[in-house]
């Protein structure tokens, strides 16, 4: 009998209601994350990747939100904690980073400061103690004389070493669980991939897990262990990464890794591109929700198609493997050598 | 190149700004945002702009429209000097080079319907009566991929990448030869992203359009452009064929750059070997002496501390500014 996950969802809808009718935002979605694991979530907007992790550390504040399903970290379910308990867990257990570091920093404070406040609200260190060990964090982060900067305000430094230092926050109360909502997106590339080693080695040096939410494929193939794939508030496709890039079974999966323009090789005539929009969640018509966009489409897919598959792998489609076109990666004919 | 020339050209253009003029900073500092480019674009081509924010990318791309009054330098537009024209001196040439933007919901006026926003350049250039005018619209409309029963509505009412086809439908009004597009699908969903690269490239096979084509995400530039140039700190440190620099980048920051894009291909991305640039962009107020880039360079020697490197061929159709280039 192994240890409980050290975090799992199952069957998390989380639901608003509007005047215009029900917006789903996540629907039933479950999903395990154990130690030490690197799982990406990838969609587009609206897909539902930020808005489950809002549910997991409890910030969906919207009066009108229903949240149902079961959310354990360690065991412990989450859904329905008291407002106090939650606060323990928020940035002690369980840390996040978003894609504006602005929105973790308070710009009157110096960072030192910021992170010393944090480590003493979750441990009964001194202030003496806590000031050493922020200088340690921005030190193991790569921020460069670290004790210098512990002494500046966020204005102060470039949006790469402010999202350094609030890796260094979310870190400073060794967390099991790290939630990063689009961590890169408003990085330069250089920027990105210092800050990928950052979380990659996250892993190996604080023992965290990290649940890596982003629209970047390329991030994903980098860094995670597992993909899961969103449309729609639904999980599409989910697979260990070496299988989800090797072999794709989900049509949304097929064309979202074809819009992405390869770095090497043949340059492609097309892109393969999806046509038409992703869905409004108002009031979702039953059965696929990617089948108005699909080429694939059949009669089929105006029932809802359930998750099927080995745990290692699974999709929510109708197509049958042999069905999948071989080259369905990028589907798209001739290749041009020069333009 | 051809014997008519190039369709724009810049010349040791500067673009300076001052900054610090506060209230607690009396001493004015000098951005050197864009610093001596020169570069020439070929009428049917496509160049992509690269570079990190605060390059000068955009700055560059703007003075090249001239929506920038340059520092110093010269642009040269269908081989006339255009750097030092007035406002009133270029509105006649406005016309035959446009800009799309990001952000769409920025540069489209929200209280207009979309008919409007498609009409407005066609009757500030007084091309034609309402009703040719107005045949001219959905033209344009259909050209973009977009349906007659959208010219009624308003901005808003438009996705993303709806916005964004209005915006280059806009841009395409008055038939211009040459479109500067600065990061135009950074803001969309990947998907969307490309569907807009796809018509990018369509309307310029059919209407022979010439692109700038400003962005960061280098993988979108090497799909859209036949050659590519690299910027860093306000100056141009490599320039040629798109696959020539993407394939053996002969500029070290050229080299870091293409390294650091995520690839999605766990095999591939397990196989190339990662180049993390240590420490931040330098500040282009005090920018370091020598080569821009000496400071964050691996191959740096003490003559890259002190000597400006030039932007010189190399033989295979490409310029790169460097002592030590790796290819060539």
């Amino acid at each position: 009998m192994t240890e409980a996950p050290l975090l799992e969802i199952r069957n998390l809808r989380v639901s608003f209601r509007t005047e215009r009718g029900m917006v789903r935002a996540v629907d039933d979605l479950s999903l395990t994350i154990g130690a030490r694991e690197i799982v990406g979530i990838v969609g587009e907007s609206g897909s539902g990747k930020t808005m489950t992790v809002l549910a997991i550390l409890g910030l969906i504040r919207d009066p009108n939100a229903v949240i149902e399903g079961s959310i354990r970290f360690r065991g412990r379910e989450l859904i329905g904690l008291p407002d106090r308990e939650m606060r323990r867990l928020r940035g002690g257990a369980i840390a996040m980073i978003f894609q504006d570091p602005m929105t973790a920093l308070t710009p009157v404070h110096t960072i030192g400061r910021q992170i010393v406040e944090q480590i003493r609200e979750h441990r009964g260190l001194t202030h003496r103690a806590a000031w050493d060990r922020a200088v340690a964090l921005l030190d193991a982060v790569g921020i460069p004389r670290p004790g210098i900067v512990a002494e500046r305000y966020p204005h102060e430094l470039s949006g790469g070493m402010r999202q350094r230092a609030v890796i260094a926050m979310a870190l400073s109360c060794d967390p099991a669980l790290l939630l990063a909502d689009e961590p890169t997106t408003a990085l330069d590339v250089t920027v990105q991939a210092q800050i990928l080693d950052l979380i990659r080695r996250l892993r190996t040096e604080f023992d965290s897990s990290v649940v890596l939410i982003t629209h970047n494929l390329g991030v994903v193939a980098e860094i995670a262990d597992a993909v899961i794939v969103m449309y729609a508030g639904r999980i599409a496709e989910r697979a260990g990464t070496e299988a989800l890039f090797a072999d794709p079974w989900h049509p949304y999966t097929w064309g979202l890794l074809g819009s992405v323009p390869p770095l090497d090789g043949p340059r492609l005539m097309r892109l393969t591109s999806i046509p038409g929009l992703p869905p409004s969640l108002l009031n979702l018509p039953p059965g696929c929700p990617f089948m108005p966009r699909c080429r694939w489409r059949r009669d089929a897919c105006l029932a809802r198609p359930p998750l099927e598959g080995p745990p290692a792998h699974q999709a929510a489609c109708v197509i049958a493997p042999e069905e999948r076109p071989a080259d369905r990666v990028q589907a798209l004919g001739p290749l041009v050598a020069a333009r | 190149m051809s014997a008519i020339g190039p369709l724009l050209e810049a010349i040791e253009v500067t673009r300076h700004y001052t900054v610090g003029n506060s209230l607690f900073r009396k001493r004015n500092a000098l951005v050197r945002a864009v610093d001596g480019v020169s570069l020439a674009v070929r009428e049917g081509e496509t160049l992509g702009l690269v570079g990190e924010s605060g390059c000068g990318k955009s700055t560059l791309g703007r003075c090249l429209v001239r929506l920038y009054d340059l520092t110093s330098g010269q642009i040269r537009f269908e081989g006339r000097e255009i750097g030092s024209l007035t406002r009133r001196q270029l509105r006649p040439l406005r016309s035959r080079m446009q800009m799309v933007f990001q952000d769409p919901s920025a540069s489209l006026n929200g209280r207009r319907r979309v008919r409007d926003l498609l009409a407005e350049p066609l009757r500030v250039h007084r091309r034609g009566a309402p009703a040719a005018i107005d045949a001219r619209v959905r033209d344009l409309l259909r050209l973009v991929g977009l349906q007659p029963d959208h010219l009624e509505r308003f901005p808003h009412e438009f996705s993303g990448g709806q916005r964004q086809r209005i915006g280059i439908a806009r841009a395409l009004a008055l038939e211009p030869r040459l479109v500067v597009a600065d990061e135009p699908v950074s803001a969309l969903d990947v998907s969307i992203q490309a569907q807009i690269v796809n018509l990018l490239l369509d309307l310029q096979q059919r209407l022979g359009l010439t692109y700038v084509f400003i962005a960061h995400d280098l993988s979108v530039v090497r799909q859209i452009a036949g050659r590519t140039a690299v910027m860093y700190l306000g100056a141009l440190v490599e320039i040629g064929p798109t696959e020539t620099v993407f394939h053996a980048p002969a500029h070290p920051y050229t080299e870091a750059l293409i390294s650091a894009v995520p690839v999605p291909d766990p095999r591939v991305g397990a196989r190339r070997r990662r180049i993390v640039l240590g420490g931040d962009v330098p500040s282009p107020i005090d920018p370091p002496a020598g080569c821009r880039f000496h400071p964050r360079c691996r191959y740096a020697t003490e003559r890259c501390r002190m000597e400006v490197p030039v932007l010189r061929p190399l033989g295979d159709g490409r310029e790169v500014a460097c002592h030590y280039p790796l290819a060539g």
